[in-house]
């Protein structure tokens, strides 16, 4: 017995210092800098440098910039002049005491967002796979369902909504309003909205079909051919392989789309900043908008963390560990 | 050659693809409506462009529009040819050099290992968030010290870090299987040879898509003419379109229209070139 356990102690001190030396050689290991891992990193930068250069010189910079304006009191008077504030985030305190639209104008774009990206996403992965399949005239369908995208970014786009193309004629009869009645109006305001504007969410997305094309593109059709043969048919070959195999599509979508939303032209709360910073500049002012934006930035930020983390890949941790298994072996 | 039905590209019309047809069609009518009124508008005589109620096709087709635009451009004081060729040298530049940096850039934080790879992404995510009107000024300023503002370089350097075209070109290269890198990196291939020869042609679909995205947003800009030039003689077509819609008398309506479309003919001409590239890629991808 006891001979029995010292070899089975031996051999576990044979085994021990075996265990570091392993990983001594593994190239993934993040403490040692071998010779190859210095040239990845030279490589890497070398890559990266055009990118950065520019990053520093138009994005850092002017965000540094205006991270400072934003806690100063901004005079131009023969150029630029810094006034220290009563205290330095006074700026942002006014935002919430002076912005007193700002809480509804929020809830209603939030609200708007979460029915839009639903639809917009929905609408386009449909769209795309109606195009990526074998029909004759493709390329012309192709070019119909993209092009609007170009106009409405232009002021044809106001000369058309003025003009009432964009709303689906039986939505504005009124008949709409008497199913909403019984909601709350901050629900029921976003949903006539979503209504009134549904002909052109469709016509503003564009890129999202082309980028669902260029995905649905990847997937090879010896797949589906596959599944045919099991047995498989068309909606059950949508779920287990078009839509797996599209989730980072989509969740590259989903950010897409919030972003473009967020950060568009006719978002109510860009003019909001906008009408802040330039038409009253006595009251509110230069600095003021650069708080504002900065708050507004940090709500997008949130927003599309939501939807990282609905959409990121659940999978991804146990690839992550089963890879690390692999090159430790 | 397989028979009849099962062929890929049908060249005949098939009762197969009818209910294909049956979405598409109609959807394809109210999508199409836009490029429809946009064509018509710039065709519109006087009295139809200010018809009430407004009418959505045109019944008497002039070029009268396109007639007045063409007078106006002859009687400014900088020829309507050189807006024409600032815009198209401006885009041309702008176009390539985004690509270049933003595939390069992908490359690097997709598939290579350093140090700050996460910190650059975040960096580049922030860009994409962040709201356009707060960084005016201090763009403007960070434009007057380099010294390039009223230059050529006013119009393509800030528009060339496009955070867009990155995010999407990146997240197409992240399933670019690593296997792929690997046997190349094996048969003995650097990192150059590896973007060129293998990289690029796997995320040509995503390329095509950021050359779209990236031309439509110069094509249009007018900011840059507007903010960092002040010589009539270096700003683009954009702006001086956008200053005849402004005008506000009753020809500058019409000349507006017919401005829409002149603007709107590129961007078609560009899309038809680059869909063909989004679509052929099966032929390329690699590894099964």
């Amino acid at each position: 017995m006891a001979t029995k356990k010292k070899q089975q102690n031996m051999q576990e001190i044979a085994i021990a210092p075996k265990k570091p030396s392993k990983r001594e050689k593994n190239p993934h290991d993040k403490k040692r800098l071998t010779k190859r891992r210095v040239r990845e990193w030279l490589y890497g930068y070398l890559f990266l440098s055009p990118w950065i250069i520019g990053v520093i010189i138009f994005f850092v910079c002017s965000m540094v910039t205006s991270l400072n304006y934003s806690v100063h009191k901004i005079i131009f008077d023969n150029g630029v002049q810094l006034q220290p504030l009563e205290f330095w985030y006074k700026n942002y305190v006014d935002v919430f005491t002076l912005e007193t639209d700002l809480p509804t104008t929020l809830g209603t774009f939030t609200i708007s967002l979460v029915l839009q990206l639903p639809i917009i996403i929905s609408f386009s992965l449909i769209i795309a796979m109606l195009l990526n399949s074998k029909i004759r005239c493709r390329s012309l369908f192709r070019m119909i369902f993209f092009l609007p995208v170009i106009i409405a970014t232009g002021p044809v786009m106001t000369m058309l909504t003025a003009q009432g193309v964009a709303t689906v004629p039986m939505m504005s009869d009124g008949s709409l309003t008497v199913l909403l009645g019984g909601l709350p109006a901050f629900i029921a305001e976003p949903i006539t909205e979503l209504f009134n504007s549904l002909i052109l969410i469709l016509w503003n997305s564009g890129i999202q079909i082309l980028i669902f094309l260029s995905g649905l593109q990847k997937v090879s059709t010896t797949m589906y051919e596959a599944a045919k043969i099991d047995g498989a048919n068309g909606w059950e070959s949508f779920w287990k392989i078009t839509l797996p195999i599209l989730k980072p599509i989509i969740l590259l979508n989903s950010v897409y789309t919030v972003v473009a939303l967020a950060t568009g032209g006719t978002n109510e709360i860009i003019e909001l900043i906008y009408s802040a910073t330039y038409l009253t500049p006595w009251t509110k002012g230069y600095s003021y908008g650069m708080a504002f934006s900065w708050i507004y930035t940090a709500i997008i930020a949130v927003i599309l963390i939501v939807v990282f983390l609905l959409l990121k890949e659940k999978s991804d941790k146990k690839v992550k560990y089963e890879k690390r298994l692999v090159t430790l072996r | 050659m397989a028979v009849g039905g099962t062929k890929v590209n049908p060249k005949k019309f098939e009762t197969s693809q009818i209910p294909l047809y049956v979405y598409l069609l109609p959807l394809a009518v109210l999508m199409g409506a836009p490029i429809v009124y946009i064509i018509c508008h710039a065709f519109k005589p006087m009295d139809e462009l200010f018809a009430f109620p407004p009418k959505f096709f045109v019944s008497h087709p002039s070029l009268i529009n396109f007639q007045n635009l063409m007078q106006q451009a002859a009687a400014s004081t900088v020829p309507f040819s050189r807006y024409v060729f600032n815009s198209l040298v401006v885009t041309a530049a702008v176009l390539v050099l985004a690509i270049l940096i933003s595939t390069m850039a992908a490359f690097a934080l997709s598939k290579m290992r350093f140090r700050l790879k996460n910190i650059m992404m975040e960096i580049n995510n922030l860009a994409l968030m962040f709201v356009a009107t707060a960084v005016v000024i201090p763009r403007y300023l960070t434009i007057s010290t380099i010294g390039i503002l009223d230059t050529w370089l006013a119009h393509i350097l800030p528009l060339i870090a496009m955070p867009v075209c990155l995010f999407l070109i990146k997240q197409f290269m992240d399933q670019v299987p690593d296997s792929l890198l690997e046997a190349a990196q094996l048969e003995g291939a650097g990192s150059f040879t590896i973007y060129l020869k293998i990289i690029l042609p796997m995320v040509k679909p995503a390329i095509a898509t950021g050359c779209i995205l990236t031309f439509q947003q110069v094509w249009n800009n007018t900011e840059t003419s507007n903010l960092f030039t002040s010589t009539e003689s270096i700003r683009t077509l954009a702006f001086y379109m956008n200053t005849l819609s402004g005008v506000g008398t009753v020809q500058g309506q019409g000349m507006a229209a017919a401005a829409a479309l002149i603007m709107f003919v590129p961007n078609l001409v560009l899309f038809i070139i680059s869909q063909s590239s989004v679509m052929n890629t099966m032929a390329h991808s690699g590894l099964k």
